[in-house]
């Protein structure tokens, strides 16, 4: 008998705790889901915006939108119009709606330096006039690093040609720099000759006028006198032209050597920005953020310049 | 032997079922895994040079798609780098460089290719002016890129504008009413304003002058959209064209001097030298 009533208790125990659980897990079960609601702000007061654009790249159902980077809102629809615009529909808090002015500007914009696209709403001057719901805002995109980086690109590619254009001019053997200073050095000696030779036709004529005229003797002396001034003043400034162009045949030789290598050292710079990018958008948890870029197809053109128009006239 | 209900069952179950949730809530489709850093750049490079092209940069566009040609090729991935050569081909057709056109495209042979590298082949020579071979090629195209094949739509345009030049309007309005039913329902816009402009081009040719300012302006309106300023001017002159025909002499001029100005803002000189011309001889 006693144990008969021993198993009862045990089965009113085990019932009571059957109980329990069940009434625990329907708890914490309506607690999450609350909380599921909460997130995704089921019981908010929301307003809607809307704007219209050409293209929905880099535009989701879902993507956040930020007023001052705070998010206030989200994506809610995004829909092809029968004239191939795209219409995209906005639902934001309404206590932010008082941010929201008439002039107010939507951009598209990618957080930080790789970051995923977000819609930023830039409030207009006019502070007086707000938006109303369902109201139409201007798009615009603002430009994303791959875009900025090729921009860069293409202003820096020129003036690094430029650069290469104008050494490989002073360097060339035949045009450059050292065929100038090939035809100094030659001039300057065809200068040293043309001296010699009229330092010796002036003593001839010297030594013929010395028994005619003394007047025209004193003035050859003087002649021969201004002569020798610029014979002994002359090498002086011809070293001094020497030295010059050596100096400068020297800054050209290092620049043979130095400028190639700073090229080098621009390219691998450029590579490993390139690198460390990618190398970021590999490392977790950014690579959650990064969608690989889809591969695009050109569309069907089979007259990119309207060049029937041409043909037919 | 005592069972004991209380002994730790409850909170192992409950432990399962929150951890049950949680990996339902995080479950999500897993990413694939990353492409090879090559490949990537490759990539890469061929969706910059689509972006440009569609903006209109065909020069960067050559350099990029030639970059992802040389990338592919080096991956061994022959399909991808002809894919790029082509790209590279039509970007060159784009910016006038029609001869070029014609090297590249002829370098893409047999496979998968064959018909888009043919018809860059016909684009680029109707560019030059070169019809007899324009012919030729139609009549090998014709085998190989027969009804339902994906370029059925832009093979029957090209055939359209030899027919035109040709003088054979009737033909050349069925290939390309032909060709505009086909890219109905395709997001193929640019073609579509093409076949509009050549069906523009044929009425005109016959005298059917409302229906062919119908048709030009339609495929302005699409034009316009895709935002392509030399085919917006072009598209002008048509219309200039169409006026001019039907006697409509203010309206001739009217539409000339818009492609004038469209044409001088985006630097075409050709357009506006023949703009200027037509509105001096033909609005008078």
């Amino acid at each position: 008998m006693s144990i008969l009533i021993e198993q009862d208790s045990d089965v009113a125990l085990l019932h009571r705790g059957t109980r329990r659980f069940l009434l625990v897990g329907a708890l914490a079960t309506v607690l999450i889901v609350s909380a599921i609601f909460l997130r995704q702000g089921m019981f908010r007061q929301t307003a809607s915006l809307g704007f219209v654009t050409t293209s929905a790249l880099d535009i989701n159902e879902g993507q956040s939108v930020k007023i001052a980077g705070f998010r206030v809102g989200s994506v809610e629809a995004v829909t092809l119009r029968a004239d191939g615009q795209v219409e995209v529909r906005l639902e934001i808090d309404a206590d932010y709606m008082r941010f929201v002015t008439r002039d107010a500007v939507i951009e598209l914009r990618k957080e930080g330096l790789v970051g995923s696209a977000i819609l930023e709403i830039i409030p207009g001057p006019d502070k007086t006039r707000l938006a109303a719901s369902d109201s139409k805002l201007p798009f615009v995109r603002a430009d994303t690093l791959t875009a900025m980086a090729l921009s860069l690109r293409d202003k820096v590619m020129p003036i690094l040609g430029d650069i290469k254009a104008i050494t490989g001019a002073l360097g060339d053997p035949r045009h450059g720099l050292p065929a100038t200073l090939a035809q100094v050095r030659e001039t300057t000696a065809s200068l040293n000759t043309l001296l010699q030779t009229g330092n010796r036709q002036v003593e001839d004529v010297g030594q013929a006028a010395t028994g005619v005229l003394s007047k025209a003797e004193q003035s050859l002396v003087r002649l021969d006198e201004t002569v020798d001034t610029v014979k002994t003043r002359l090498p002086t400034l011809l070293d001094k032209t020497q030295r010059i162009v050596d100096h400068v045949e020297k800054v050209t030789a290092d620049a043979e050597t130095s400028v190639p290598p700073m090229l080098r050292d621009g390219g691998e710079a450029a590579a490993g920005a390139r690198e460390i990018i990618t190398g970021a958008k590999s490392v977790w948890p950014v690579k959650n953020w990064v969608d690989p870029p889809p591969s695009q197809k050109l569309k069907a053109d089979s007259d990119p310049r309207a060049e029937v128009v041409r043909e037919v006239r | 032997m005592r069972f004991d209900s209380r002994a730790g069952s409850w909170p192992a179950c409950y432990a399962l079922l929150v951890g049950a949730l949680l990996l339902a809530g995080c479950a999500g489709d897993p990413k694939p895994p990353p492409e090879p850093p090559v490949r990537q750049r490759a990539i890469e490079a061929e969706t910059s040079g689509v972006a440009r092209y569609v903006r209109g940069d065909y020069g960067t566009a050559i350099r990029l798609f030639s970059e992802a040609a040389r990338l592919q090729q080096s991956l061994d991935d022959g399909g991808a780098a002809a894919r790029n050569q082509l790209n590279r081909a039509r970007a060159e057709l784009a910016l006038g460089q029609a001869q070029d056109t014609l090297n590249h495209a002829s370098e893409v042979g047999d496979g998968p290719l064959l018909v888009r590298a043919l018809l860059l082949q016909l684009q680029a020579n109707l560019a030059l002016g070169r019809f007899d071979p324009a012919s030729e090629l139609l009549a090998h195209m014709e085998k190989l890129c027969p009804y339902g094949c994906p370029e059925r739509g832009s093979f029957l345009l090209l055939r359209a504008r030899v027919a035109l030049t040709d003088r054979n309007a009737k033909q050349a309005l069925v290939d390309a009413e032909a060709a505009l039913s086909i890219l109905k329902g395709q997001q193929e816009e640019r073609e579509t304003a093409n076949a509009l402009r050549v069906i523009a081009a044929a009425r005109l040719a016959l005298g059917e002058l409302s229906t062919a300012l119908v048709a030009a302006q339609a495929a302005l309106e699409i034009d316009r959209q895709l935002a392509l300023p030399e085919k917006i001017a072009r598209d002008w002159m048509m219309v200039g064209d169409i006026h001019h025909r039907a006697k409509r002499a203010s309206d001739a001029k009217s539409a000339y001097q818009r492609a004038q100005s469209v044409a001088q803002a985006a630097g075409l000189e050709d357009i506006v030298r023949l703009a200027s011309e037509a509105i001096v001889e033909k609005s008078q």
